[in-house]
């Protein structure tokens, strides 16, 4: 875990108007999230990008997995 | 599903001249984006088209799509009769690119990269600077979608540095 500045910080989650951090939040982005993954080294962040992509590879079998056996029923 | 640890090791490991562009860059540098592929910027110079083949035969490399019942050869013939390629492989999908879109070839693409630690490696990763610019030209609208995102990290991070 890396440390990210307070100050650095405390302007994510409360971009002043005019900033691309408050165009991003606007867009949609979560500045929270995008905290979250600052704080981290970016093997951390790979680290939970391979674990997120096994989640939905999981995900997606499983849900496959369960409309072929209720094929017949629908 | 690409295994990004393995990847980035078999490519260093067989000193590789590569730049990681694409999703996978944008992760490196912060963005909680989710991909599936690595894209890789290569210097298409003979002997790194050989350090390739070394890094990336071991998994099988075929070009997805390809007829599973045709033959396929790997080899730095392949490698200099094109410039872009998208393989599938024994450690996932992975996408070589002799050039990226606004930003140029191998040469070009390194000078918009920074040396990061990934896995106990040191590779390079394309700039944020250098991801808006491909995504920019790339201009898709999954392209577009990531752009406020990294133009607020390119931000936090002269903030970053500003404050030391």
């Amino acid at each position: 875990m890396r440390k990210l500045n307070p100050k650095v910080e405390e302007w994510l989650l409360n971009p002043p108007p005019g900033s691309k951090a408050a165009a991003a939040k606007e867009f949609g982005v979560d500045l929270t999230l995008l905290i979250g993954t600052l704080r981290m080294t970016p093997t951390e962040r790979l680290k939970e990008l391979q674990v997120s992509m096994e989640s939905l590879a999981e995900f997606s079998k499983q849900a496959r997995i369960w409309r072929e056996k209720n094929r017949d029923k629908n | 599903m690409i295994k990004i640890e393995l990847a980035i090791e078999t490519l260093v490991k067989n000193k590789v001249e590569f730049v990681i562009v694409g999703d996978i860059a944008i992760t490196a540098h912060g963005s909680a984006y989710i991909t599936k592929d690595l894209d890789f910027c290569y210097s298409r110079n003979k002997a790194n088209l050989k350090n390739i083949v070394s890094a990336l035969a071991p998994f099988k490399p075929r070009p997805r799509g390809f007829p599973e019942n045709l033959p396929y050869i790997f080899d730095e013939t392949t490698l200099r009769n094109a410039t872009n390629f998208t393989f599938e492989t024994e450690i996932g999908d992975v996408d070589l690119l002799g050039e990226v879109a606004g930003i140029g070839v191998f040469s070009e693409v390194k000078e918009f990269s920074t040396l990061m630690e990934l896995f106990g490696f040191e590779a390079r990763v394309l700039s944020i600077e250098g991801l808006i610019l491909a995504k920019r030209a790339a201009g898709r609208p999954k392209d577009l979608l990531v752009l406020p995102e990294l133009e607020a990290m390119q931000e936090s991070l002269l903030k970053e540095q500003d404050a030391g």
